[in-house]
């Protein structure tokens, strides 16, 4: 039997918990691909810095293969994934009605990487050459297409070989003239090598990006057309918090590698780094509160990293420059803001690698830009 | 030619390495196409005994001759039967009594001619073709019995070999046993623990005492051969029986 | 042989009652698979789980014939079982000189055992990568997992098979003074037959986990990699197709060990009747 005073308190209760509710995160997965990386620092900025908790989400993250994501959220058992644009046109054509919702990638990552002595003026120039790659899946191969279709040659007017990923010491061992590679990574240790003298008789190295001749779609946010259309405000929260967690890993690259160290293992982080690192943070901070522009927070992540080279050795800050090469492949001026046209391109790519039967239906539908900051109509 | 045990004595080393005497010293003799019982309490080295005149146990001491051979190996025409029939499961009873003359590398058909010959003494024709699973205890053991007289041994060495058979079934084996000496004239020893069978049997009863065994009585069992079931309840018979039993009882327990 | 058989009085004939049981049991293993198929058709139908995640058989008969009318899922099936068949002859050829060796060595089981068991208890999927990157990406790499997986099965029950021998049959050869080799050919063999067939069992159906895990782990082709190949392209159908033939490969080389077994073996089901 409930007394008097215990009915007021349950009264109470069931009008104070949506408050309390309100207040509190909701728990959140976000489905990530390949292994906790300092590229992945958006994520863990986010969440380390709130900008997931600002819009009410708890976030954990989890990496699994890429078609795990997309079947994942396809199906409901995850809201979120992270997942390149390839695979949102692969899998929308086999019956999963995933939606795009933010293009965290603006250029395509992958590029070509060859000796600077070998001439590449002309793309053309590579027929007959010798050119690795992990193997014919994935970006690489997507890239790889949309470069040789770029200059009018095919597959087979280069020699191909599935070299694992494995660029570095297969290049530097003159086993290939030039090897397809994440641009924002393996030059960077093509380069380490070269300097060191370990790479053959190359010294310095160059590389074509697929970016810098087609704009193709890359690595974003997904959601189930499902989810969309039940929960919109929820969507355009995450995107919200993605988007300010992604400025601010922009703004602040060694704020953002410090959050990192303790999603990624391994990251190079010896105390006297730490110490720079933390104090460069704070120095950044001051200075973005006299509201710089975009190119002078640019042209304060070079200095940064000439500043870094003074005082510590390559194979530490390899980590550190990995982000900064990567956060050039995200800087952008509307970030998240996706074109029709690399849409098409990516299509056009997959069609010729054979990967498409036939069309890949509406490409339209595959992505939106609604929840894009600035682009609210 | 005489088989001869002197000072023959075996131990076997315990788990932590102790020798611990199983059997002897003992000594005596058997002569030739003599038929020799050895009985005494279970554990007294009977089996060790058999073992080493079939030269699949060295003595730790002493010997055991043949002749003038020391068995210190398998010997030639020495045939051993063990107290189960131990067949081959994947050979038929044809194959089973053929194994020693295959080992010995006779050609198939002499081989079966000699195997099909000697079924019938042991009523085992209709099973030619049987595998040792479809066999009783008994018909299994006649079968060992047949893979024992195919080798033509001169002396043969019986461990228990109807041990395990009802008492209906050593009775018939017994006998049959008897029938295929009259015919072959082996030399054998026995050992059983069954003290009529013994007497029955034997030319001499050796009672052996306990753990390790030794000679305690040597008892000749003068008996006109051949022998039948009848025998049993005759004077000199009972007297016998009557005497071994005395002999081991007086082991104490 | 039958015949003879037949007339021994210690035999009994099957009655009818026993009959239809024997036949209930041979037909079980097909009914369950029928009772697996309609739950799956069941379940797509009702779509309690998404097309997605399980497409209907139908769907997955579709993808079948399609990839048989192509060429490339003989072509794959052949690549996984070229792998498993020289995996298996190699594993197999290892496990058993090892296996008898042991048995006939004690003093060489405490020597090989701590690398023997280091190895079996080393998952092989952590480890295949580094096999890829020793024997190249190609056949030998698949062919040396497969060995690997195969090897220890075939190992412990040569091993048992050889220890189990009867020492009373091992008295009764030596006191016929037969030779090492008449030893191994008249009483090893068939007796560790049953317990090496048992371990041939196992290992028939751990071959083609062993060709996979290779293939997983450096693309080409093989089952393992249409498998990976048809999840890149989200062609779940296809997945199942693969999936299955697997399982068809090992099922057809499980039930070929199971016929020579009862082949070679018949004197063991007498003793069962």
């Amino acid at each position: 039997m409930l007394n008097p005073f215990r009915w007021l308190i349950l009264v109470t209760l069931t009008f104070a918990l949506p408050t309390v509710a309100q207040n509190e995160t909701v728990d959140e997965r976000i489905l990530l691909t390949f292994i906790p990386n300092v590229q992945f620092a958006p994520f863990y900025v986010g969440i380390e810095e709130g900008y997931f908790a600002d819009v009410g989400f708890t976030v954990t993250l989890e990496h699994l293969q890429e078609p795990e994501v997309l079947d994942l959220v396809a199906v409901g058992q995850a809201n979120y994934g992270v997942v390149s644009g390839e695979q949102v046109i692969l899998a929308r054509a086999r019956g999963r009605d995933v939606v795009y919702v933010f293009e965290w990638f603006q250029q395509y990552p992958v590029g070509l990487v060859f000796g600077g002595e070998t001439d590449l003026s002309e793309l053309k120039d590579l027929q007959g050459m010798t050119v690795g790659i992990p193997g014919r899946f994935g970006a690489s191969y997507s890239g790889l297409t949309t470069l040789l279709g770029s200059a009018g040659l095919a597959e087979s007017d280069i020699d191909l070989r599935e070299i694992g990923f494995n660029a570095p010491e297969v290049f530097c061992l003159g086993v290939v003239d030039a090897a397809i590679v994440y641009v924002n990574n393996e030059p960077l240790q093509i380069q380490n090598l070269a300097s060191a003298g370990d790479c053959g008789d190359v010294d310095n190295v160059d590389v074509i990006s697929v970016a810098s001749r087609v704009d193709l779609v890359s690595n974003g946010l997904i959601v189930s057309r499902a989810r969309l259309d039940e929960d919109p405000d929820a969507v355009e929260r995450i995107v919200n918090g993605l988007t300010k967690a992604l400025q601010a890993v922009i703004d602040n690259p060694a704020a953002a590698y410090l959050a990192s160290l303790e999603y990624v293992d391994g990251l190079p982080a010896d105390p006297s780094l730490m110490r720079e690192l933390q104090r460069s943070a704070s120095q950044q901070e001051e200075f973005l509160a006299s509201k710089p522009d975009r190119e002078a927070i640019a042209r304060s992540r070079l200095q940064l990293a000439a500043d870094l080279a003074e005082g510590f050795d390559q194979a530490s800050l390899t980590q550190f420059h990995v982000l900064l090469n990567t956060i050039d492949l995200w800087d952008a001026e509307r970030l998240g803001y996706s074109e029709l046209e690399s849409w098409q391109a990516m299509s056009d790519t997959l069609l010729t690698m054979g990967f498409l039967g036939e069309d890949a239906g509406d490409l339209g539908a595959a992505f939106t830009n609604r929840f894009i900051t600035g682009n609210e109509a | 030619m005489r088989l001869s045990l002197r000072e023959l004595s075996i131990s076997f080393p315990n788990p932590v390495g102790d020798m611990l005497p199983a059997l002897g010293p003992i000594s005596f003799d058997v002569a030739e196409e003599e038929f020799v019982c050895v009985v005494g309490p279970t554990g007294c080295g009977k089996s060790s005994l058999i073992r080493a005149l079939a030269g699949l146990l060295r003595p730790t001491a002493g010997s055991a001759r043949y002749g003038d051979e020391t068995i210190d190996n398998p010997m030639d025409r020495f045939a051993i039967m063990f107290q189960d029939a131990s067949l081959m499961p994947w050979r038929t009873v044809l194959d089973n009594i053929a194994l020693p003359l295959e080992i010995a590398g006779l050609p198939r058909d002499l081989r079966y001619d000699r195997v099909r010959a000697l079924l019938s003494q042991l009523h085992l024709e209709q099973f030619e073709r049987a595998y040792p699973a479809e066999l009783s205890g008994g018909m299994a053991q006649r079968v060992a019995l047949g893979r024992v007289i195919v080798q033509q041994p001169r002396v043969l060495l019986l461990d228990e070999p109807f041990g395990a058979l009802d008492a209906l079934t050593r009775e018939k084996l017994s006998l049959e046993l008897l029938r295929l000496r009259q015919r072959y004239m082996q030399t054998i020893v026995m050992v059983t623990h069954d003290i009529s069978e013994a007497v029955f049997l034997a030319d001499r009863v050796i009672v052996l005492s306990r753990r390790p065994g030794r000679l305690v009585a040597d008892i000749a069992v003068d008996l006109t051969r051949p022998r039948a079931p009848d025998l049993i309840y005759e004077k000199p018979f009972l007297q016998l029986t009557r005497r071994v039993r005395a002999e081991i009882e007086d082991l104490g327990t | 042989m039958r015949k003879t058989a037949k007339r021994n009085p210690g035999r009994q004939e099957p009655t009818a009652g026993t009959q239809l049981g024997t036949n209930l049991r041979r037909a079980s293993p097909f009914l369950t698979v029928f009772v697996l198929l309609l739950l799956w058709q069941w379940v797509s139908a009702r779509e309690i789980i998404s097309h997605i995640l399980v497409p209907p058989p139908a769907e997955v008969y579709r993808a079948f014939i399609k990839a048989m009318a192509a060429g490339t899922l003989p072509k794959h099936a052949l690549v996984t079982l070229e792998e498993m068949l020289y995996g298996l002859l190699i594993g197999l050829g290892i496990g058993l000189v090892i296996g008898y060796a042991i048995a006939k060595a004690p003093l060489l089981e405490n020597i090989l055992s701590p690398v023997i068991v280091g190895f079996q208890s080393t998952p092989i999927v952590a480890y295949a990568p580094l096999l890829v990157i020793w024997f190249g990406s190609g056949l030998a790499s698949k062919v040396v997992t497969t060995a690997v997986i195969v090897f220890f099965p075939m190992l412990v029950n040569t091993i048992v098979g050889i220890r189990s021998v009867s020492p009373k049959l091992r008295d009764l050869l030596r006191s016929l003074k037969a030779g090492r080799w008449q030893t191994f050919r008249h009483l090893e063999i068939p007796s560790a037959l049953p317990v090496v067939l048992a371990g041939l069992k196992t290992s028939a159906t751990l071959a083609v986990i062993g060709a996979v895990v290779g293939e997983f782990v450096s693309q080409g082709s093989g089952l393992g990699f249409l498998v990976t190949s048809a999840r890149n392209l989200y062609d779940t159908p296809l997945v199942f197709v693969a999936v299955l033939t697997m399982t068809a490969i090992s099922l057809t080389l499980y039930g070929l060990v199971a016929y020579v077994e009862w082949r070679f073996l018949f004197w063991q089901r007498r003793s069962n009747r």
